[in-house]
């Protein structure tokens, strides 16, 4: 069964890079900004969410937190993936459950996903 | 805030003050002593007349003793026919003219006196001339006629008669004495009560004087020695009343403008020190946005370059992906141009290439590339039929607008039409970006153009390094044009290029650069 996983990152070329890595193995929903990422995962529930912090309107740490406060969503795992490298601690005290620093190798985004997705729930 | 005023020309330098109160104090203790010396002179005076008649009147009186010794001698020997009678008569005779001259000396400087003086003498040489000499001579004689002549009284009268002379003299020189007596106790007096008011007065005045000099001077100093403390101790807004007299009001005037002015200079350091500070944070922020803009087409480069090595992908694919990667190389070769220009323009270094093109087909070329970047904005572009031509570096300039247009996509977020125009203006040519975007707040305007100046866009995760409107800024004034820009919160932005424009006889197509 395809789990849905929701990519939130302004930049088209990384949403595409990270569907072209994961490899079509999951159901992808991309968002281009923070406010769009938040109505997409309240409307779905999907099973994983990825997102970068420096978005539009809202950024993946404020995503993350509005993810963190809706009792509806639970411990959905987030992804915070981010060319600032230096806010992994941020990332995790604000709820986190993975860090990828772009650039990012492509075996570490497959195993962080694969990892989030098997642990169960 | 006290200005330095100039100096009260009302107000009598203390200098000439004190010296003027020194001058009047010194006058007075003189007039003082002046008036001491005059009254002890007159007292002087005074015992000098006293002693010169007390010399008269025993002048006189040693005169009228050789008088009666005269007739003393006279009586004896007519009486009693003694010859021994007539030594004293002799001696007192022999003695006569310098008794009389010592009296005579005595009072050469007193005519009524010394008229009395001389009838007197006459009276006494009558006397013995007519009387005592031709007496003897009858009695040596005639004994019993000169008994006769002695009790006719001839001789007591004429005697009483030169005794009341001396009498008269005597009382003259006695009251003249009296006189100069009580006259000198008089004046002793009244120069005592003149000396002991003016060493009163003197010292009154010389109190009021330094209580003077303590008010005016040393007040005021220990005022501004307090106050020059305070500022050593750091408090540089204190400032003297300027009320004191000539110097002391100039002393603290400079000490006023010295506090102002130390004041100012705190100020501008203070400032200095902020934007010295400001700038500091800015440099490191940068930093991290620049990692952080490099990363981002790094991170497409890496990734699609590893699953176009690691993956069998389709021609079609394999194509796409390196457009992608081509692109995102392109971006960060721009990136890293950019922080080059801005890096070049901080050094001063700048170069134009000059030469003559159609800004039209510029601005049709930028749309177009922005176009191909977003599917949110609408991009509209107006020109008029004409060429536009300018003369300038058509590959800064389309940096400019380059710049321009990118954010006005990046500050529309919620997409929306981007309206791009140029047209002739009053001999300039002027270009506009417009976009409905989230504008920018009145309190960012004047930093707008500011090196690493992002407003509020990093906390609104915008991204950019703040350094596109700094370095088109440079780049229009280099070519003697202005950029602005209208805009309020949530209003949208308008930005606008002028640029000196070439009339448009000169503007030969020709030299047009060619367009894609």
């Amino acid at each position: 069964m395809g789990k849905t996983i929701v990519i939130c990152d302004d930049e088209d070329s990384l949403r595409e890079l990270i569907r072209a890595i994961l490899n079509g193995e999951y159901r992808f929903v991309e968002a281009a900004d923070g406010h769009e990422g938040l109505d997409l995962i309240r409307r779905l529930k999907p099973d994983l969410v990825l997102a970068d912090v420096m978005m539009p309107r809202l950024g993946g740490l404020e995503l993350l937190a509005e993810v963190r406060r809706d009792p509806a969503l639970g411990a959905l795992p987030v992804v915070v993936v981010t060319a600032f490298a230096g806010q992994r601690a941020a990332a995790m005290e604000a709820g986190a459950d993975g860090f990828l620093a772009k650039p990012f190798d492509p075996d570490e985004l497959m195993a962080t996903v694969e990892e989030l997705l098997q642990t169960p729930r | 805030m006290r200005r330095r005023r100039p100096v009260n020309a009302s107000s009598t330098p203390l200098l000439a003050r004190i010296s003027l109160a020194s001058v009047l104090l010194a006058l007075l203790v003189a007039a003082a002593f002046a008036i001491l010396v005059v009254a002890i002179a007159s007292l002087r005076k005074s015992t000098d007349t006293a002693t010169r008649s007390k010399d008269v009147a025993v002048a006189t009186l040693e005169l009228e003793k050789l008088v009666l010794d005269l007739e003393s001698g006279l009586s004896g020997f007519v009486l009693a026919k003694d010859p021994h009678f007539l030594a004293p008569l002799r001696s007192a005779r022999a003695e006569l003219p310098a008794a009389t001259e010592r009296v005579q000396s005595l009072v050469q400087d007193d005519a009524p006196q010394r008229q009395r003086v001389r009838q007197l003498a006459a009276q006494v040489d009558a006397y013995v001339s007519d009387y005592v000499l031709p007496l003897v001579a009858i009695a040596r004689i005639d004994p019993a006629a000169a008994r006769a002549s002695v009790a006719r009284s001839e001789g007591k009268r004429r005697l009483d008669q030169i005794r009341n002379g001396f009498k008269r003299v005597l009382a003259v020189e006695d009251a003249r004495a009296a006189d100069a007596v009580h006259s000198a106790n008089r004046k002793s007096s009244r120069a005592l009560e003149i000396g002991f008011a003016a060493l009163g007065v003197s010292a009154l005045l010389v109190l009021l004087f330094g209580a003077y000099l303590v008010r005016s001077i040393a007040r005021p100093v220990r005022e501004v020695a307090g106050a020059a403390t305070r500022i050593a101790s750091g408090d540089l807004a204190i400032r003297l009343e300027e009320e004191g007299p000539g110097e002391i009001r100039e002393l603290e005037q400079a000490f006023n403008s010295m506090a102002e002015s130390l004041g100012q200079n705190k100020r501008e350091l203070e400032g200095q020190y902020e934007r010295l500070r400001e700038s500091e944070r800015l440099r490191t922020e940068l930093l991290s946005i620049f990692s952080h803009e490099l990363r981002t087409p790094l991170a497409s480069v890496l990734g699609y370059t590893s699953l176009l090595l690691r993956r069998k992908l389709d021609d079609a694919t394999r194509r796409r992906y390196l457009e992608i990667v081509d692109g995102q190389s392109r971006r960060l070769a721009a990136l890293v141009e950019e922080f080059l220009d801005a890096q070049r323009l901080e050094g001063g270094r700048f170069e134009l290439n000059e030469e003559l093109f159609d800004v039209g087909e510029l601005l049709r070329e930028q749309v177009q590339i922005h176009a191909a970047e977003t599917d949110r904005h609408r991009i509209g572009l107006r020109l008029p039929a004409t060429p536009l031509n300018v003369r300038g570096d058509s590959r800064r300039l389309a940096q400019v607008v380059g710049n321009l247009l990118g954010n006005a996509i990046k500050y529309s977020p919620e997409g929306g039409p981007i309206d791009v125009s140029a047209r002739r203006l009053d001999g300039q040519l002027l270009i506009e970006v417009r976009d409905r975007g989230i504008g920018i707040a009145s309190e960012h305007h004047s930093r707008i153009f500011t090196k690493f100046y992002r407003a509020e866009a990093r906390a609104s995760g915008i991204a950019g390094a703040g350094l596109g409107l700094a370095v088109a800024r440079d780049i229009v004034e280099a070519h003697g044009g202005q950029i602005g820009f209208t805009s309020g919160e949530g209003a949208g932005s308008t930005f606008w290029v002028a640029l000196p424009s070439l009339a448009e006889a000169d503007a030969e197509p020709g030299e047009t650069r060619a367009a894609s």
